[in-house]
């Protein structure tokens, strides 16, 4: 203790030179404009990098949740757009803001688990089920267009009839011409389905976009599927054959939207009752 | 002993006069040309007797720095260059010791003539000058301007401390 006193008077000036000089430099930082500048942004220099570094690991672990509230971002716009189409089809767009009854389409964001692509029917599975509120006949979209319509559901997962699939059937029609048909699957090209039931008389050309016709519960109208690749007149039949390129390649699909229809039950059961 | 303290204290509270009153208001600029700067205070610095201790010279450095940066509005500015030309002021010492040592507590142009006193306080001032424009600038960027301030305005602020020394020529 008596050689730490001794020690310390004996580099006293030193050690209250570095006190001072600790306390002027924090005044000079605290209390000067430029200098508090000048020392912020070389401090911002010295540890930016590094900071620059660390948050791109961090933003790394973080990507699933980006992801995740994206794709619901995502969902919600896209809702706004199909259900904003219907309302101004209506001449209803003008409280379309304010009403929350004129929302006809929900959309379930949903990922990808697993898919097929190249069998004769092909299924991709969505690692949502019926505790997100997804159901048989629902249909599926993604960002660019139509997936496929869900087939069955479990609690926790979903299996999705994809359109590249013997078995699917797409109510579509010519955009801005009010031809319906029904879309199937027969080649065994996974970017060409074909259309059938369209009128001899109807004036299609080559190049025509194809998209939802929107009759059926599991697709709002408008949805882009394709474009005419080409066409022709089955032997003698009154119905054009019309074969349609797909516009996107579905193998890119990784996060899709379920489309839950609010009327879709009641829309059934009357369709139901027809067939019956 | 006490007329040295006596003596110290009447010429700090001089130069001080001086310094904020007169010398700050002096602006020399010619155009761009704006690098002219009388800085005189820290000889009270330089001035104290020998004998003072480092501690205490550290110290009234601190505090002298400090009250001459409420009137530059430059809060620790001048007192970190005091506090490092008063950490300094003995090895200074040490480098010019004259031959015979330091007999005399007074360390003026009186006591060791001219030429040491010039050589004294020129390595004082500069180091001081560049110190206190360096802190100023904050950064080495600007070291083109850090040094032209500091040549010219050692060269102006010399001149006033030797015309000074000769007028008053003090005992200590």
């Amino acid at each position: 203790m008596r050689n730490l006193i001794y020690l310390i008077i004996r580099f006293s000036a030193i050690v209250t030179f570095v006190i001072l000089e600790c306390v002027c430099f924090y005044l000079i930082v605290n209390y000067n404009k430029s200098q508090k500048e000048i020392w912020a942004h070389s401090s911002n220099l010295f540890t930016g990098g590094i900071n620059k570094r660390l948050q791109n690991v961090y933003s790394f672990f973080d990507l699933q949740a980006t992801n995740d509230s994206l794709l619901l971002e995502n969902a919600r716009l896209l809702e706004t757009i199909i259900n904003y189409r219907i309302g101004s089809e209506d001449n209803t767009f003008q409280n379309f803001e304010q009403s929350d009854s004129l929302v006809q389409y929900r959309l379930i964001p949903a990922r990808v688990c697993s898919k097929t692509l190249h069998l004769r029917d092909n299924y991709i599975s969505l690692c949502k089920g019926r505790n997100d509120g997804i159901e048989p006949g629902m249909g599926v979209v993604f960002e660019e267009g139509v997936v496929g319509i869900v087939k069955t559901v479990s609690s926790k997962y979903a299996t999705v009839l994809l359109m590249l699939n013997s078995q699917s059937r797409i109510s579509g029609k010519v955009k801005s011409k009010e031809y319906s048909g029904t879309l199937f699957w027969t080649s065994s090209d996974p970017n060409v389905l074909n259309m059938r039931n369209i009128p001899k008389h109807a004036e299609i050309a080559i190049g025509d976009t194809i998209v939802t016709s929107g009759y059926s519960v599991a697709f709002p109208p408008e949805i882009p599927i394709g474009k005419i690749k080409n066409f022709d007149l089955e032997g003698g039949g009154n119905d054009y054959s019309i074969n349609v390129q797909l516009d996107y390649d579905l193998s890119s699909v990784d996060y899709v939207y379920v489309i839950n229809f609010e009327d879709r039950e009641e829309k059934t059961e009357l369709i139901e009752e027809i067939n019956e | 002993m006490n007329s040295i303290v006596q003596g110290n204290i009447i010429r700090a509270i001089f130069i001080l006069v001086v310094q904020l009153l007169l010398l700050k208001r002096i602006d020399i600029t010619f155009e761009s040309f704006n690098y002219i700067h009388f800085t005189i205070y820290p000889i009270i610095i330089a001035l104290l007797p020998y004998k003072t201790s480092k501690t205490l010279v550290v110290a009234i450095g601190f505090l002298l720095g400090l009250f001459v940066d409420l009137f530059y509005d430059s809060l620790g500015i001048h007192a970190a260059t005091c506090t490092l030309v008063a950490y300094l002021r003995p090895y200074m010492l040490n480098i010019l010791s004259p031959v015979e040592g330091y007999k005399k507590d007074g360390l003026t142009a009186h006591g060791y003539g001219l030429p040491w006193f010039l050589s004294y306080i020129g390595i004082f001032m500069f180091i001081c000058l560049f110190t206190l424009y360096s802190i100023e600038a904050f950064s080495f960027v600007y070291i083109k301007e850090i040094v032209l301030r500091t040549i010219f305005s050692f060269l102006a602020s010399l001149f006033l401390i030797v015309i000074g020394q000769l007028i008053f020529n003090p005992k200590y």
